[in-house]
């Protein structure tokens, strides 16, 4: 067994569960023990060099932070059109659910579920999951069902599509521009917005980081020094 | 008692009896097959992981046919009806000298999607002893067949914005065509594959090539 490559300088670590905790490479099954890491920097396998864990700066902050931007940014994006076009006298508006509806009322109810999933259902797990796990944790308490909702997050991830609805805004606007007039609505920048906000809000919070903190909010002891 | 095939100094957590939690990261003891932080199922590898990737990229595969074939969508002009199919979709950018669109749709719905069948197919081959595992490569791969599959799903997206925006009565209508429905299974299906398949099965392969004595210690039957 081997200890991960890093420095450790315990004041700026988050507080570990009591006892040895381990930590297994998920690719190479490496096994680690499981050292704080300094603020800014991560542990890395010392088989494969895949990153085990790291140690965000203002981890619950940041997460906390952009998660409510995110929110917001989606909030706005379902009240504003993402392409307006004027057409054989014309003028159609392009939302989220609009998208969604077209395919549904198209006889293509499984497509308009996923567009809905895909686009308005994860990041909203995403994004509310975070600030509902976070902004407890700041003040050292778990949310009711915190432990599900982590959970869910971590399923929802990989299913996460915002950045791509947003290349398929652009692909349709390039194929309409030569029938019609269209330009962007303030619902696509705003869509813009809530991918950046998502991507910060995400990686804001190691996986590893979040998951000791919520076990010591639920009652664990603390090993280390409380930040 | 560890047969040290890898490096010396490296253990494996399999080789302890030990499992990372795929949820938490919670790396616990097995049995009790219960991850003690946030409950999931504990295995110490993901159960039937070559099995379960080939059966889904099966899926994707056979969908691969019609979502090609069948019209992605149907355009309904002054009563002139045209199917487009996605390469059909792709030609007509190119020949109106949009190379850059023609491009992303050539990437994201034709090369992605094969791209992703052939990687996961030969990390399965070399995963079970057919080729040779070159883990540090191949999870390379597999990280980017997982990091590019969402993108295929553009083209769905277009179809379902363009259904919504062009509904203008009898001067035009677009309706969504069966090919895009068979196109998302391709996309779905691909990523569950990806996620089915375990990485560590690579690193496992390659331990008992260089220390055939190590098979006695692991779960998984030797060739």
């Amino acid at each position: 067994m081997s200890t991960p490559r890093t420095s450790r300088r315990a004041a700026e670590t988050w507080p570990k569960p009591a006892g040895t905790r381990h930590s297994a490479c998920r690719f190479c099954d490496a096994l680690h023990v499981s050292e704080p890491v300094e603020e800014g920097l991560a542990a890395r396998c010392t088989r494969c060099g895949t990153m085990l864990y790291q140690n965000r700066p203002a981890s619950l902050a940041r997460a906390t932070a952009f998660g409510i931007a995110a929110l917001t940014a989606m909030v706005l994006a379902h009240f504003f059109p993402f392409l307006i076009m004027d057409a054989a006298g014309m003028r159609s508006k392009l939302t989220l659910v609009g998208a969604a509806r077209a395919l549904i009322d198209q006889d293509s109810p499984l497509l308009g579920v996923s567009v809905i999933l895909f686009t308005i259902v994860t990041p909203l797990v995403l994004a509310g999951g975070l600030v509902y796990v976070c902004l407890p944790l700041h003040f050292g308490r778990s949310a009711p069902g915190a432990v599900s909702v982590a959970k869910w997050m971590y399923r929802s991830e990989p299913w996460n599509m915002v950045e791509v609805f947003m290349l398929g805004v652009i692909v349709s606007l390039l194929k309409l521009i030569k029938v019609a007039d269209v330009e962007f609505g303030a619902g696509f920048w705003s869509f813009g917005m809530l991918m950046l906000f998502m991507a910060a809000a995400v990686a804001g919070i190691d996986r590893e980081e979040l998951w000791d903190r919520m076990e010591i909010a639920r009652g664990g002891q603390t090993a280390g020094p409380a930040r | 008692m560890m047969s040290a095939a890898p490096p010396p100094g490296i253990v494996k957590a399999a080789d302890r009896g030990l499992a990372a939690c795929e949820v938490c990261g919670r790396v616990s003891p097995l049995p009790p097959a219960r991850c003690p932080r946030c409950a999931s199922a504990l295995h110490l590898r993901k159960p039937d992981s070559i099995r379960r990737t080939l059966a889904m990229l099966a899926a994707a595969t056979a969908l691969c046919l019609p979502a090609h074939l069948l019209p992605m969508l149907t355009i309904v002009e002054l009563g002139r009806v045209t199917p487009s199919t996605i390469i059909g979709g792709m030609l007509t950018f190119w020949e109106s000298g949009d190379y850059p669109i023609a491009l992303v749709i050539f990437a994201a719905s034709i090369v992605i999607p094969i791209i992703k069948i052939v990687t996961l197919l030969w990390l399965c081959a070399a995963a079970s002893g057919w080729l040779h595992p070159s883990p540090a490569a191949l999870v390379r791969l597999h990280g980017i067949t997982e990091l590019l599959g969402r993108w295929s799903m553009v083209d769905i997206f277009v179809v379902g914005i363009l259904v919504a925006l062009l509904q203008l009565g009898n001067y035009m209508s677009v309706i969504p065509g069966p090919g895009s429905l068979a196109f998302a299974g391709v996309v779905v299906f691909t990523m569950l594959a990806a996620m089915a398949f375990d990485p560590r099965l690579l690193w496992d392969r390659l331990d008992t090539r260089q220390d055939p004595a190590r098979i006695q210690t692991r779960e998984s039957p030797p060739d």
